[in-house]
């Protein structure tokens, strides 16, 4: 030090690096590392999103043409874009709890970060911009094609545009905001060493009670109503008021500046809205140094250091050798994994979402049953092949940096994917065989439709999970931090192609049983050739896209090396 | 036995290994030495069937680790640098697990022998995701050693252990191959090649720049009376001179180059 001050020439300060500009700069280098997956997300994201600006101008253009409810359209189309916001504010409330656990206080480079001589208060607000970015972007971004699609069809001034954007951008900081209060409240309360497994139980459980009660207010009644009976109940919508919400502020904003002029409302979200993320960030600040995070940390319960055996279930599994251990290691960490077990949770609500439709609908006369039966049936598989993108895609991408654990002993990859089906296919099946039954038995569809139903549940069960796991090995990612971020990849489009294809292709099977029942709902469908070729067809349907996506998945996994994914 | 003829590996256009000879034979502990990038870590994996090689064959007692993988993997236990491990699971379910995969006959009475042998045994129904690094690197060990494997491979021993536990590990070490098993291990702690190493093999930029047991080396390197750590420098020091000068990182000469 002695020999630097004699050189006294003073070092020249430097600017403390900008955490927000490092980010980025590590998102550029992974955008260049795989330039190709990226195009394809964004082209993606690009055309769902011109896709919804689309549908919302066109149908604004159509109801504000429409006579019968011209004169509430303005009022109506507004309640209807409060009602759309508020919705996704709530859903961002619920799913932004994990988020704001994990990155907020228990993320991997707080302890590096915070030992920089930069102020705690700067990491943890690059902490919150990450928790809104992590939980808020994606409704952000399906909210800012509706209200330019909302402007190009009232042909809204240029102004317009830049209110709108705010006006949505900070709608969703004050959901953020509320949730990583909550987060707050979860990381000294819970039991200690399980404050991730309550957030994520409560989130799924809160999430999936909205959705099923959305879908319990059964819009479809609307149809049944006359004419004059729905211009009531528009007016009655328009005129509902959902008092000082955030999403009735953002609405005020957005309708403000389609007239030319500008809402006090925006600066008074804006205001909240900055006021909210600092604060936040400054109480977890707090939190984390002064030890609030109590949660977080490891078991304090007594320990049983008795040997535990395997318990009874394992034992017939095991006697399948090599996959049968991989098949219970599945088992145990699916139910101890917070992101596997939710999603169980997630499909017990799409299940409860769809009996509530099916039992909304009333149909005269067997012909229409049938009918709706054959609509039920073919919609099946579209729903399995999305369930299958979040149970079976990611089944081999679980195992994640234990990996290497299997890979270095003695059990083909080929079994390995045998065990990973085994474990994704019965709740798949349950789902298709349960909700093809329990929809058969709700519409009181024809005998041989029922069966053709069921059928056609357990092939497709049978498809989505050979399909799910075959390409979920095929384009592995271990470096996935849970089940959700795996399908966003080039394999997780290719299984989505894959997958509705074939649900299309069974569709098109299916047209024979339902052609067969309706015109004769009571003669022997299977007994028949033409039966049983179909039911040779749709077989020889599954395993033409089953078998080659499990040959290919094993050949590519057999190839795979770490760092690859 | 492990065999290692001829092996490259090539990433794109980056050679990791330029071609290299190895053999670490039964009943001796070889030491796989070597400055960062030298390419031991990718020799390691090719060993254990993590990586295909470009060229060249790699045999885990006298089975193709590519064309009999399964034969090979059999004979092999494996601690990689880092202890990555199922969290969710403890640490006997994970043992259980292995010993499963592995079809350990008397699974149940090793599993508690090893855990024992670490000091686990206390918290073997914890969850791995509350143990500290140590305490994984050890599982890592009681992992490895559960099928009494015929040939050991250990990617960096001593990393996270204290002082205790790297005593028993490098005891541990030293007597699987007094009962005739295979152990090959890399480090960059030369007092622990030194004391246990039989047989010393160099990589150095992707190839082997010396091989055979201290003494071998040191009259290799022309220092014959030095330890293991003067020799490796001495024959490594090609590296050492390209590598950038301190002075100019720090602006303080480097105390240990004054």
């Amino acid at each position: 030090m002695a020999r630097r001050d004699r050189g006294a020439e003073p070092l020249p300060r430097v600017r403390p690096p900008s955490l927000l500009a490092l980010r980025l700069r590590a998102v550029g280098h992974a955008v260049a590392r795989a330039p190709g997956r990226h195009l394809v997300a964004a082209i993606a994201l690009a055309a769902v999103a011109v896709g919804v600006g689309y549908a919302v101008e066109r149908g604004v253009r159509w109801i504000d043409t429409y006579p019968l409810i011209g004169s509430v359209a303005d009022a109506a189309l507004r309640r209807s874009v409060e009602a759309f916001v508020t919705v996704l504010v709530v859903a961002v409330a619920f799913s932004v709890l994990t988020t704001a656990i994990t990155t907020l206080y228990a993320a991997g480079d707080l302890p590096l970060l915070l030992a920089w001589p930069l102020p705690a208060t700067t990491v943890f607000r690059l902490k919150v911009v990450e928790t809104y970015l992590g939980s808020a972007a994606l409704p952000a971004m399906l909210t800012l094609p509706v209200v330019a699609g909302l402007g190009l069809a009232r042909d809204a001034p240029a102004s317009y545009y830049p209110q709108a954007i705010a006006a949505v951008l900070a709608l969703f900081a004050l959901p953020v905001a509320g949730g990583a209060l909550l987060a707050l409240v979860l990381v000294r309360l819970a039991p200690a060493g399980r404050v991730r497994e309550v957030a994520t139980g409560a989130s799924v459980v809160l999430a999936a009670g909205l959705v099923v009660a959305l879908r319990a207010l059964r819009p479809e009644q609307l149809a049944a109503l006359t004419p004059e009976e729905f211009e009531a109940f528009l007016r009655d919508f328009a005129a509902l008021d959902l008092g000082a919400s955030p999403a009735s502020w953002a609405a005020a904003v957005v309708w403000q500046a389609m007239g030319g002029g500008w809402s006090a409302a925006l600066p008074w979200l804006l205001g909240s809205a900055v006021l909210a993320l600092v604060a936040i960030g400054g109480a977890a600040a707090w939190a984390y140094q002064a030890g609030w995070a109590r949660s977080l940390d490891g078991t304090a319960r007594r320990r049983d250091p008795r040997p535990r055996g395997a318990a009874p279930w394992e034992r017939p599994v095991a006697r399948w050798g090599p996959a049968g251990a991989v098949a219970v290691k599945d088992v145990r960490l699916s139910g101890r994994d917070p992101s596997q077990w939710s999603q169980l949770l997630v499909l017990l609500a799409l299940a409860g979402v769809v009996l509530v439709s099916t039992a909304s609908l009333e149909v005269d006369g067997q012909r229409f049953r049938d009918v709706v039966g054959t609509l039920n049936v073919a919609l099946l598989g579209f729903l399995l092949a999305g369930v299958g993108v979040r149970l079976a895609f990611p089944a081999v991408s679980l195992e994640g940096e234990g990996w290497w654990l299997v890979r270095t002993g003695p059990v083909g990859v080929g079994s390995i994917l045998a065990a990973k089906f085994a474990t994704a296919w019965p709740p798949i099946l349950l789902l298709g065989v349960g909700l093809a039954a329990a929809q058969a038995a709700l519409v009181d569809v024809s005998p041989n439709l029922a069966s053709a139903a069921v059928v056609a549940g357990a092939l497709a069960s049978v498809a989505v999970a050979a399909l799910g796991v075959g390409l979920g090995a095929a384009f592995p990612r271990f470096s996935a931090n849970q089940a959700a971020e795996v399908p966003m990849s080039p394999g997780g489009l290719l299984y989505m192609a894959a997958s509705l294809t074939y649900a299309a292709g069974l569709t098109v099977l299916l047209a024979y049983p339902a052609w067969a029942t309706l015109v004769d709902p009571s003669g022997p469908l299977w007994a028949t050739p033409a039966g049983r070729w179909t039911a040779v067809l749709a077989v020889a349907w599954t395993a033409a896209f089953s078998l080659p996506a499990l040959a290919f998945g094993r050949a590519r996994l057999v190839r795979h090396e770490p760092g690859q994914d | 036995m492990i065999e290692v003829a001829g092996f490259r590996k090539r990433y794109g256009r980056h050679l990791a290994v330029a071609g290299i000879d190895l053999t670490a034979a039964p009943g001796r502990v070889t030491a796989l030495l070597g400055p960062n990038g030298a390419g031991k870590s990718t020799t390691i994996r090719a060993i254990t069937g993590l990586l295909r090689p470009t060229a060249g064959s790699v045999r885990v007692v006298g089975h193709d680790v590519v064309r009999q993988p399964l034969a090979a993997k059999r004979a092999l236990g494996y601690v990689p640098d880092r202890p990555y491990l199922y969290g969710k699971l403890t640490a006997r379910e994970l043992l259980r697990f292995v010993a499963r995969l592995r079809e350990v006959a008397d699974g149940e009475a090793r599993i508690e022998r090893w855990l024992g042998a670490f000091g686990l045994a206390e918290v073997g129904n914890e969850l791995v995701e509350t143990y500290s690094h140590g305490m994984r690197q050890k599982l890592t060990f009681a992992v490895a050693m559960l099928p009494d494997p015929e040939v050991l491979v250990v990617d960096e021993p001593m990393v996270g252990l204290d002082p205790r536990a790297a005593r028993h590990v490098r005891e541990l070490l030293r007597g699987h191959a007094d009962r005739g098993r295979t152990v090959l291990l890399t480090t960059h702690a030369m007092d622990v090649a030194e004391s246990l190493a039989d047989h010393v093999v160099v990589l150095h930029q992707g190839r082997v720049a010396a091989r055979g047991d201290v003494a071998d080396l040191g009259l290799a390197a022309g220092v014959a009376e030095a330890d293991l750590e003067a020799i490796f420098l001495r024959l490594t020091e090609e590296a050492e001179a390209v590598a950038p000068p301190w002075r100019d990182v720090t602006g303080e000469p480097s105390r240990s180059r004054a």
